[in-house]
């Protein structure tokens, strides 16, 4: 009888264990330098769903267009999860993966140690520090000066004056864009007020969590949603349009990041910040086999590398010249726009922006 | 009236319908749970029936434009998992936990399979016209009437499970002899309780529940699929069974209070009162291990759980 209670003990606590996430931080490592490869394989590690329209998708749409390119093969590991995917990376790298393309910015640390490990070169998301010749490459993102332009396009087109951002975590690049999007939002409408709320630690497919989140910050009169989540976006587009779909509601609209759903909810998105992977996956095949791999790689505004997704005809030409302006300054570098990447100097800069 | 510079009425009652909302798929799940534990059997498969019930009732409820069809197709395919835990643990006497937990699993990537298969890239919604139906006089109550008082049809439905299980656990011949079975099997057995029957009968519908509260997640609320769209909601409805007692009022209870803390902490952050967003996240999982301690001692738990049984081997 202990023997079963403890056992129906340690399930519960494990489960609990499993909610809260408890994960454990990885020590960094050198790597080793190799030389020009022939690229007979790409492959992508994704923490969840390749066809969730968001983060995931467009790594791996971006692979597999590389691949068609260059005729070589593409490997999609998706829904790997945010654990240790040591053991995909030695399948991927036992099955011949020549580059493999760590697509999580938790993968920071496993990945290099990998390459160092395997001698197969990786890819990482927003970790310099881990650059090594031949071995390691870093893509930067630089995702705040897109979220700036949403931002410019939020202030210019809420009624209300109160604007929402959720997210589905705090990884960097939703903090990135949670400060880029915050000082535009203070450039258009200096007297806006701006909501923020975190679905959970990695809620980034609980479109249950983000649709309740969403349905509050409506209630608070928000009516634009800048919504960072991956699969939980469709539940924050879920609770606009049903909100939309009352009587005398006063309209909202949702700014989506990475994808675009214009064609199944093109009622109630104003747009999306897309970011585009396939030339700086076609520059790292390209320079796999110079020998030149293992370097930051930056995806900006200016390189095209991120942009917004093509407004609506109906959005005044005002709020259009705006956002246009606002691109043309980052582009000619008048404007700068804050790079933010850890999430507690993320919410000290928007309080700054935005005093409660 | 304003509260942190935000419409007072309006976002306490959307705080106060996020709780509720968040609790059905969570009550219906934990009922259908509370009726297998009480007869001895431990369900680890509940988070994969949900997600396949969530997918094949989506799936329905897409193909035949259908609500209702849906939902049955949820309860169905949760009807369907629960016989296959049913076959394995009690015919088979393989271990409970393991089969649980391959259920869970192959929930999991079945639907991901199935999904990615029949949609491709895409990821439709459903077109479904689920109305609201306020409750006349009810509905008029402040904040109250319009969080509770004014839900979809299917949120009244699950809520009226809650009498039905509570009623059919202490007041029916089948509910004595599932608790009889869940505590001492041999006696059951001695005094003319069909044990094998009963749970099969437990074990379908703790299936069925499951499977109906994911498709109540797909088809009635959210009216979209999405791969591991549960996110862990079969599991908290696990501990939820046991913080309630096994008691279907109880369970109602813990799971609202369960949604009230998860919307109690959406709404502080939203407030802008300076609290991590971490411990935020962490309260309703921190008031569920706070309630499991407290009840640790004084609930004990069906004592033939998680244990096979085979007539005249003890």
């Amino acid at each position: 009888m202990i023997q079963h209670r403890f056992r129906i003990a340690l399930i519960a606590a494990l489960t609990l264990a499993s909610q809260i996430g408890l994960a454990a931080p990885m020590a960094a490592q050198d790597a080793t330098p190799t030389a020009g490869v022939e690229v007979k394989q790409i492959a992508v590690v994704t923490p969840s769903s390749r066809t969730n329209q968001g983060w995931d998708q467009q790594a791996a749409d971006a692979v597999d267009a590389v691949a068609k390119k260059n005729g070589i093969e593409a490997v999609v590991a998706e829904n790997s999860g945010y654990d240790d995917i040591t053991p995909i990376l030695r399948d991927l790298g036992a099955g011949g993966a020549s580059l493999i393309i760590c697509h999580a910015s938790g993968y920071q640390t496993v990945c290099p140690e990998f390459a160092a490990e395997s001698n197969v070169p990786v890819a990482v998301i927003e970790n310099p520090d881990a650059v090594s010749p031949g071995l390691v490459s870093d893509i930067e993102t630089q995702a705040q000066e897109v979220a700036y332009l949403a931002g410019i396009l939020a202030g210019k087109t809420t009624t209300t004056g109160t604007v929402g951002v959720v997210v589905s975590g705090e990884p960097p690049t939703w903090n990135y864009m949670t400060v880029g999007f915050a000082e535009g939002l203070k450039a258009a409408k200096s007297d806006a007020k701006m909501l923020y709320s975190v679905i959970g630690e990695a809620a980034y497919d609980d479109a249950a969590g983000a649709k309740r989140v969403t349905e509050q910050q409506l209630a608070a009169d928000a009516d634009v949603i800048f919504g960072m989540g991956d699969g939980a976006s469709f539940g924050m587009l879920q609770a606009i349009e049903e909100h939309n779909a009352q009587d005398g509601a006063n309209k909202a609209w949702f700014i989506d990041v990475i994808g675009d759903k214009k064609a199944e909810h093109g009622d109630a998105l104003l747009s999306s910040v897309l970011f585009d992977y396939t030339g700086i996956y076609q520059q790292m095949v390209d320079d796999l086999k110079a020998g030149a791999f293992g370097k930051i790689y930056t995806m900006d505004v200016k390189n095209g590398g991120v942009r917004l997704l093509e407004l609506p005809e109906d959005v005044a030409q005002e709020t259009k010249d705006a956002v246009a302006d606002a691109e043309k300054s980052i582009v000619d570098g008048s404007l700068t726009v804050s790079a933010i990447s850890d999430a507690e100097e993320m919410k000290a800069k928007v309080a700054e922006l935005f005093p409660q | 009236m304003t509260i942190g510079g935000v419409p007072a009425i309006a976002f306490v009652t959307a705080i106060l319908a996020a709780a509720f909302v968040a609790a059905v798929p969570l009550v219906i799940a934990a009922l259908g749970e509370a009726v297998g534990e009480k007869a001895g059997l431990l369900n680890l498969g509940i988070e994969g029936m949900m997600l396949s019930g969530a997918f094949f009732g989506f799936q329905t409820a897409y193909q035949t434009g259908n609500a209702a069809s849906g939902i049955l197709a949820g309860l169905v395919t949760g009807l369907v998992l629960g016989l296959i835990f049913a076959i394995l643990t009690i015919s088979l006497r393989v271990d409970q936990v393991l089969v649980g937990l391959a259920i869970t699993i192959f929930g999991g990537g079945m639907t991901a399979f199935l999904y990615r298969d029949i949609f491709g890239g895409q990821n439709p919604s459903l077109s479904l016209n689920t109305p609201r139906v306020p409750i006349p006089l009810l509905d008029r109550i402040p904040i109250l009437g319009s969080s509770l008082f004014n839900q979809q049809l299917l949120f009244y439905l699950a809520i009226a499970l809650v009498p039905l299980f509570a009623f059919l656990l202490a007041r029916t011949r089948f509910g004595l002899n599932v608790r009889a079975v869940g505590e001492n099997p041999f006696a059951a057995d001695a005094a003319g309780v069909n044990v094998i029957r009963t749970r099969y009968l437990a074990a379908l519908i703790a299936g069925a529940m499951a499977g109906l509260a994911g498709a109540y997640l797909s088809v009635a609320d959210l009216k979209i699929f999405q791969v591991g769209m549960t996110v862990g909601a079969g599991f908290i409805a696990l501990a939820l069974t046991m913080v309630g007692g096994w008691n279907p009022w109880r369970i109602l209870i813990a799971s609202v209070l369960f949604g009230l803390l998860r919307s109690l902490g959406n709404g502080l952050q939203i407030l802008g009162i300076d609290v991590r967003a971490e411990f935020v996240n962490m309260l309703p999982y921190i008031g569920i291990m706070v309630a499991l301690a407290l009840l640790a001692g004084r609930t004990s738990l069906p004592a033939a759980l998680g244990v096979p049984y085979a007539r005249g081997r003890r």
